[in-house]
């Protein structure tokens, strides 16, 4: 049963769900070569195999890294309680680039079914996120002051190695590289999307789940621990969780800008500052923002296609100014 | 005088080579109101993070109904603890209702807080005169708004011990006697009250016990009702203050 108090939760709730279903269904039949619904009705030739094998993967990928990056984006705000906060400022991600651009300098391919890009994005995460740890833990506590030194400190220095490594390797790397920092979408194997969309799926319901923490976190970690949050463990656990979404996300998809950044934002000027309502409604909606931005991206110039990440950050950038502007923080 | 319910041992804090706190040793029961007084910069609320588990003393014990605060889990220690801090961030976008519901998190095990949670946190609004600004976004309210939404919050928290950082800062002078009237009346019921503040005739009229650190330690620990008859505790302050009879036979302190 649903009290007057929760009605608010239920409609945004309800109604995010019902846009990430539509777009889920929708967003498949948007492309340069139009799909015929008898045609895959009956199985046929190309249609069938450009909606299921190319079209279905590359928006349920939208919907989960879309949903992975502002899922990540709206607790690193509320951790760090910085409105400017991304799912990249803590290092995590930009880890995960340099990985990614080292293994793409190196000519690294597939070998066992890993594609060389992903294995050097992970390791680069990985890297980063125990360099992170083991600078932000003192006296076996961990603050937010710390996280973010050692977050952006770190953070740095990789952008730092990767425009050194852009700048070393020859022209064919550099445009794959350049290319790559964009980030955008591609059709992926089912085994490799379904790998993902599990670990996604699993990290946002731990996180939507300590919601009541990270809502304590936003105001202050003094307030926190004295209102009886158990704040270094809450921090530990939100700088992995949020870690593990960006970079398994930055891994498959490259670096998309502003989702974690703009959706956070535009649904607390709506639904208040709640985490509980805000995370499961960033999922949602970050998740329909990106895989409608990549549909956009797929007939905006066709044949050409306009990177997904290219069309956040049209669309995102001009909304961070109108942020900052109208002096909405947090 | 009953079980302590906070004891204070030895307790000693120190960052890097500067001394804050030095062997502070003292006791306190179930419905004393305490005034934690003292010039700046002498550790009152250093002592205040400590005996509310935020900072870790260098020397010495804290205990909580004589079990050591480290023992506590932060949930169970919240449950007996509340701490109103010196400041919050001004530009939270959340409604005052909803902190004042963050006062209920050690209690309530479910998603969402109960029916019961709500009606304790709408008591404590309507008790610290905050009722009506329930849903207002935090950011938008003043500075001794947001102070009235935060010791709501500290109350809805029911605690044993309640331990307050300057609780009437940005207050107006009527809602200053309202703070320290709601405060005693907790301490009537049985909780345990500290306060630190710089307001001595709040402190005389309000509270049963003043004490008074300086020198990194605890210089007089006076009953209110005996500070007229042994002023020594005055001269910590500055020269220029006297000490007399005021209205209700309670001591009132002059400035000159």
């Amino acid at each position: 049963m649903i009290g007057s108090a929760h009605r608010p939760f239920a409609v945004w709730l309800g109604g995010s769900a019902a846009l990430f279903v539509t777009a889920a269904i929708v967003l498949p039949f948007i492309g340069p070569s139009r799909i015929d619904l008898a045609g895959v009705w009956h199985g046929q030739e190309p249609d069938w195999s450009i909606l299921t094998r190319l079209r279905v993967s590359r928006t349920l990928l939208g919907l989960c890294a879309g949903g992975a990056l502002a899922l990540a984006g709206s607790l690193f705000q509320s951790m760090l309680r910085d409105a400017l906060a991304t799912p990249y400022t803590l290092g995590v991600s930009t880890g995960a680039s340099l990985g990614a651009v080292l293994a793409i300098a190196a000519g690294l391919h597939t070998t066992m079914g890993v594609t060389g890009v992903w294995a050097g994005a992970l390791a680069g995460a990985a890297l980063v996120l125990l360099l992170v740890m083991g600078a932000a833990r003192k006296d076996r506590q961990v603050s937010v002051s710390g996280l973010l030194l050692a977050g952006i400190a770190i953070n740095s220095v990789c952008g730092a190695l990767i425009l050194l490594v852009h700048g070393l390797t020859g022209v064919s790397q550099s445009f794959a590289i350049s290319r790559w920092l964009i980030g955008s979408l591609d059709a992926i194997e089912f085994p490799t999307l379904t790998a993902y969309m599990a670990l996604v799926a699993a990290v946002s319901v731990i996180t939507i789940r300590r919601a009541r923490q990270w809502n304590l976190l936003a105001v202050g970690e003094a307030w926190a621990a004295t209102r009886g949050a158990p704040v270094t463990q809450s921090l530990v656990a939100g700088y992995v969780a949020g870690s593990l979404l960006a970079a398994t996300t930055v891994a498959l998809a490259g670096p998309i800008g502003f989702v974690g950044l703009v959706v956070p934002h535009l649904l607390r000027a709506r639904v208040g500052g709640d985490d509980r309502l805000v995370m499961p409604c960033a999922f949602l909606v970050g998740g329909v923002l990106l895989a409608s931005c990549d549909a956009l991206g797929r007939v905006l110039l066709a044949p050409a296609e306009v990177p997904a990440g290219a069309i956040t950050a049209f669309i995102g950038a001009p909304h961070l100014i109108w942020v900052v502007r109208k002096g909405t923080t947090r | 005088m009953s079980e302590p319910i906070v004891s204070v041992r030895d307790v000693g804090w120190r960052a890097g080579a500067v001394t804050v706190l030095e062997r502070v040793g003292f006791d306190v029961a179930p419905g004393e109101f305490v005034a934690m007084m003292g010039r700046n910069g002498t550790g009152k609320s250093t002592l205040l993070d400590i005996i509310g588990g935020l900072r870790t003393p260098t020397a010495g014990v804290v205990a909580l109904d004589g079990r050591p605060l480290q023992e506590w889990t932060s949930a169970d220690r919240a449950r007996v603890v509340a701490h109103l801090p010196q400041t919050l961030r001004a530009d939270l976008t959340m409604r005052a209702e909803a902190l004042v519901l963050m006062g209920r998190y050690a209690h309530a095990s479910q998603w969402f807080e109960s029916a019961d949670d709500r009606e304790i946190a709408h008591a404590a609004m309507r008790r610290c005169d905050c009722f009506q600004y329930r849903d207002r976004a935090l950011g938008t309210l003043s500075g001794g708004e947001r102070q009235r939404v935060l010791l709501a919050a500290c109350l809805a928290q029911r605690p044993r011990v309640l331990l307050l950082d300057e609780p009437t800062t940005f207050l107006d002078v009527d809602q200053q006697l309202h703070c320290f009237t709601v405060l005693r009346d907790e301490a009537k019921q049985g909780t345990a009250c500290l306060a630190v503040t710089h307001d001595m005739n709040l402190a005389l009229t309000f509270c049963t016990r003043l004490l008074v650190l300086a020198e990194h330690s605890l210089a007089h620990d006076v009953r209110a009702d005996a500070a007229l008859a042994e002023p020594a505790w005055l001269r910590v302050f500055s020269d220029r203050l006297r000490v007399d009879r005021g209205a209700n036979a309670a001591a009132w302190v002059r400035y000159q």
